[in-house]
């Protein structure tokens, strides 16, 4: 299935806005369709937009994890980014704490430290 | 006295109709008990201006009762809601509104710092005063029956009194922690995108997650790239408090932002090396003005000396 995620192009970054009230089975379906648009597509980097989401449970967190490893071997960092407050601390004291993620503040700052690890990689 | 927290002792003592039928019940308060008392207002009123200059002579003879009647218009004051109060018990009602005006004696004790062993005593002389009154009025045999039902009133009284005096301590503490949790977490906006985060004194679970929690939002709120947490002000760095400062760094990097610890002296790197914390993925620096100067960095920002023809 597909979870109707909408792209958005800026800067040849592909930006994902994850859509609110995320079921394991639609976040499964995010994942899906974030990789084959990659494949098709192509993209210079992605961006995880959660800002959406109030909660996020070890599945989501382990799915975003997924994501950018599976990204990094179609050669594509990922930056997660607008998790809120409450979110991180509810993680954290999980002990998620998404160590093999990069993240950031909102989409600008997303791309901005894809333009900087780029520039690194270089 | 502000009504709205006159209203919230009322609901925090759940003091409505039921409660008070309730209540009365107990005290075994019947409308006969304020008929009888309401049948006494004319005796009340030929006595109150001399029950309530003794009651003053009470209050003004000791020490601790006279500093509450400092001034001569506190005085005044008092001495006509005591006059009103002493004709209320003689009004023969007792409805919420009655037990309203009960609510805020006892709430206006804790705001001026009048402890119920005062009031107590106080109101033991009282009933004293009115003893008399009754038996002067209407003898030995008829002050007897009445004393009774001023009894449970005054009962009545002191009851509602005391709770609301312990309801508005209650919220005076909450008011002082939700001060003393404001003021142990200050994030102080160091410059643009930087926050500093200066931690004094023990640090103990339920703080560092206020602390945490605090910070986040901070971050959010200011848009802050890099944060810089001092802990040379906390006496004490055990696993414990490494862990909670783990935990906070691990959570603001999930932001997207950066955390910086300064302030670890000697005795702190010994012990979290000693302890095997494991501090390496953060940045630590010792000195919070080397913390200013990374974070700084980190903004793209950099610290200047002035050259000698820009010095004033």
């Amino acid at each position: 299935m597909s979870a109707g995620v909408s792209f958005q192009q800026i800067d040849g970054v592909l930006v994902v806005a994850v859509p609110p009230d995320l079921t394991d089975t639609i976040a499964d379906a995010v994942q899906s369709d974030v990789l084959r648009h990659v494949e098709h597509h192509g993209a210079g980097g992605l961006v995880l937009d959660v800002g959406a989401l109030d909660t996020v449970d070890s599945y989501v967190a382990r799915i975003l994890s997924q994501t950018a490893q599976m990204a990094r071997l179609m050669g594509i960092e990922t930056v997660v980014v607008a998790i809120r407050p409450e979110v991180a601390a509810t993680l954290v004291r999980m002990g998620y704490t998404l160590p093999d993620i990069r993240t950031a503040l909102d989409v600008e700052e997303g791309i901005a430290a894809l333009r900087r690890a780029e520039a690194t990689r270089r | 006295m502000n009504e709205r927290e006159i209203d919230r002792h009322m609901r925090v003592l759940r003091l409505d109709e039921a409660e008070l039928a309730s209540r009365r019940a107990f005290f075994h308060l019947g409308d006969d008990d304020l008929a009888k008392l309401a049948a006494l207002r004319p005796h009340a009123e030929k006595h109150s201006d001399a029950v309530v200059e003794k009651f003053y002579e009470l209050l003004t003879g000791h020490a601790t009762t006279r500093r509450f009647l400092a001034d001569e218009s506190t005085k005044r004051r008092l001495r006509e809601t005591q006059r009103l109060y002493f004709l209320g018990l003689f009004a023969g009602r007792c409805d919420l509104e009655y037990v309203r005006e009960r609510v805020r004696i006892g709430a206006a004790h804790e705001r001026i710092g009048l402890d119920p062993t005062w009031y107590l005593g106080a109101y033991r002389r009282y009933l004293s005063l009115m003893r008399s009154m009754l038996v002067s009025e209407l003898g030995l045999e008829g002050a007897l029956a009445a004393f009774d039902s001023l009894e449970k009133l005054v009962y009545f009284d002191v009851a509602l009194a005391c709770e609301a005096f312990v309801s508005a301590k209650a919220s005076t503490i909450e008011r002082h922690q939700a001060a003393i949790r404001e003021l142990s977490t200050p994030v102080i906006r160091l410059h643009d995108r930087v926050l500093l985060l200066p931690l004094v004194g023990a640090v103990d679970s339920r703080r560092a997650m206020q602390v945490m929690d605090n910070l986040l939002a901070r971050i959010s709120e200011m848009r802050a790239k890099v944060v810089i947490v001092d802990i040379a002000g906390v006496p004490v760095v055990d696993t414990r408090v490494a862990d909670s400062l783990i935990k906070a760094t691990a959570a603001v990097r999930l932001l997207g932002a950066q955390t910086i610890l300064t302030g670890i002296g000697a005795q702190i790197a010994r012990t979290m090396v000693q302890l095997g914390v494991e501090l390496s993925t953060m940045h630590t620096r010792s000195r919070l003005a080397d913390g200013i100067e990374l974070a700084l960095s980190l903004v793209g920002m950099k610290i200047v000396a002035q050259s000698a023809s820009e010095e004033p």
